[in-house]
């Protein structure tokens, strides 16, 4: 077993809960065990907290990551927001004398340390991680393959961009998160402009809905047009603005599309077996049931 | 060399300049960004990939290479006051296409960081800072979600500062450390 201090964010243990326990259990059936964090906190929103003070944003993310120091465990996480924060700023701080002493100062106030000894890992990236994981073995954990499905993949902007910082190589067209949808018995599906963000990020959503919105509306047209069953995505907060988006495209816009949005621990709980009751779909603004009623 | 005179003396004072500094630019401004950013603004030669790359672009008069321009000539005011500012998604597609590896990107963020210096911050962000100033989540939990937590076999509250209060007086300490929440809660009043 590789033992993780499991990272929650705000998003998936208090929006769609079904996220967190889909992480946990799907894990453990690949050799990943998730231990709690105990007393996180927001990672803090790296849209709102870096757009106001980016010191605040380094020294609020030390100290989760220096919770993890202390339990001597790499973090894993599920949300690209939350990677954004908690994986950039172990990487600045790790190589940054000067924002290091600096965030180190603040936290002597609460007898912390930032070490930089641990590292920080996507769960989506543990699980592509031959080393770790790999597809083979997601392939070999599905009990119920959801066959027949088409997945279009959201692979979002924080878990990539900027590539130069990043190791996941090429950001205009990856096809590594379509490997892992393949896994699971279902078909992922190409569809104009893939890479594009989900409108929400940046503090936008809360700025200026009707804008993000239509950044949202823009990528669900591309999606209806290749016949995509459902999207499938690595970060809560994209699934929200996909999934709560929907709704609020039907008020503002009058456009209606009723596409189910699943984050990926969540498709890999369905195709491992779980129940859709084990997962909260209930609590996703758009019914999933069209969807699962064709893949079980 | 000199630069070539063209008799009039705006003009050819604005080309004897060779920083292209304005009357209203500060070049202080520039070098608050380098520092802030930690990118090579300064090297952008306005080619427009940015805005070319930005889905923020097609749908708002906001435009990425407009703010690196500015960013270059100091136009301090002009950056901080375009409510355009805020319009970024933080995406990156503009930073993994720029040409002269720059990372507008970070332009932006430190652009805006000297905004909030100026109260100039949209309500939302102050908001956020207040709900984790208060529970340590910017999005808390709320009693649908405990009962579906309950039924899906995991604690009402999760295992983070919902669970265990008493980290959240040293979330407290870092923040008032920057004096964030007092500000935030000054300009939230002021409106
Ligand atoms: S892509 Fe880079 S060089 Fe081109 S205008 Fe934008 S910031 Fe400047
Ligand atoms: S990071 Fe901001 S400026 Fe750059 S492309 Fe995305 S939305 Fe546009």
């Amino acid at each position: 077993m590789h033992e993780y201090a499991f990272f929650l964010g705000c998003i998936a243990p208090n929006r769609y809960p079904g996220c967190e326990a889909s992480a946990i259990k799907t894990s453990e059936k690949v050799g990943i065990k998730l231990l709690p964090l105990k007393g996180a906190s927001c990672c803090p929103a790296p849209g709102a907290f870096g757009s106001i003070d980016l010191n605040v944003w380094y020294a609020m993310a030390a100290r989760n990551l220096v919770l993890a120091e202390e339990m001597k465990k790499d973090i894993t996480l599920i949300c690209n927001g939350c990677y954004k924060s908690i994986w950039e700023v172990n990487h600045i701080l790790k190589h940054n004398d000067e924002l290091r002493d600096n965030v180190n100062e603040v936290l002597a106030e609460i007898d912390m340390q930032f070490k930089g000894s641990i590292d920080v890992w996507h769960l989506a990236e543990l699980y592509y991680d031959e080393k770790i994981c790999g597809v083979q073995k997601i392939k070999d954990s599905v009990t119920t393959p959801l066959t027949g499905a088409k997945i279009a993949p959201h692979y979002g902007c924080h878990l990539m961009k900027p590539q130069k910082e990043r190791h996941f190589g090429d950001t205009e067209n990856p096809m590594w998160f379509e490997e892992l949808i393949a896994a699971l018995g279902c078909e992922p599906v190409q569809y104009r402009n893939k890479m594009q963000c989900c409108g929400a990020g940046g503090g936008v959503r809360g700025y200026d809905i009707v804008h993000a919105l239509d950044i949202t509306n823009e990528k669900l047209i591309n999606v209806r047009e290749v016949g995509a069953d459902a999207i499938t995505e690595v970060c809560p907060f994209c699934q929200l603005q996909f999934d709560r988006g929907q709704i609020e495209i039907k008020e503002k816009f009058g456009d209606v599309y009723n596409i189910p949005v699943l984050h990926y621990n969540e498709l890999l709980g369905l195709a491992q077996g779980m129940s859709p009751q084990d997962l909260a779909l209930d609590l996703h603004a758009i019914d999933c049931t069209p969807f699962l009623q064709k893949v079980l | 060399m000199a630069a070539k005179s063209y008799n009039i003396s705006e003009l050819d004072n604005k080309l004897a300049d060779r920083r292209y500094h304005l009357a209203d630019s500060n070049p202080e401004f520039t070098q608050k960004i380098l520092k802030t950013s930690r990118t090579i603004a300064n090297m952008c030669y306005q080619c427009g990939t940015c805005t070319g790359s930005c889905p923020s672009a097609p749908r708002s008069s906001y435009r990425i290479r407009l703010f690196m321009r500015r960013c270059v000539l100091g136009l301090e005011n002009e950056s901080l006051t375009d409510p355009d500012l805020w319009l970024c998604t933080t995406c990156y597609s503009c930073t993994d296409r720029c040409p002269r590896d720059i990372a507008p990107t970070d332009v932006i963020m430190a652009m805006r960081n000297l905004a909030f210096k100026r109260d100039i911050i949209p309500k939302n962000f102050l908001q956020t800072v207040q709900l984790i100033y208060n529970s340590g989540h910017g999005v808390p939990n709320n009693d649908v979600n405990r009962a579906a937590r309950t039924k899906l076999g995991l604690p009402a509250d999760p295992p983070t500062t919902h669970t265990y209060a008493e980290f959240i007086p040293g979330i407290q300490k870092i923040i008032d450390h920057y004096e964030l929440k007092a500000n935030a809660d000054r300009i939230l009043k002021g409106d």
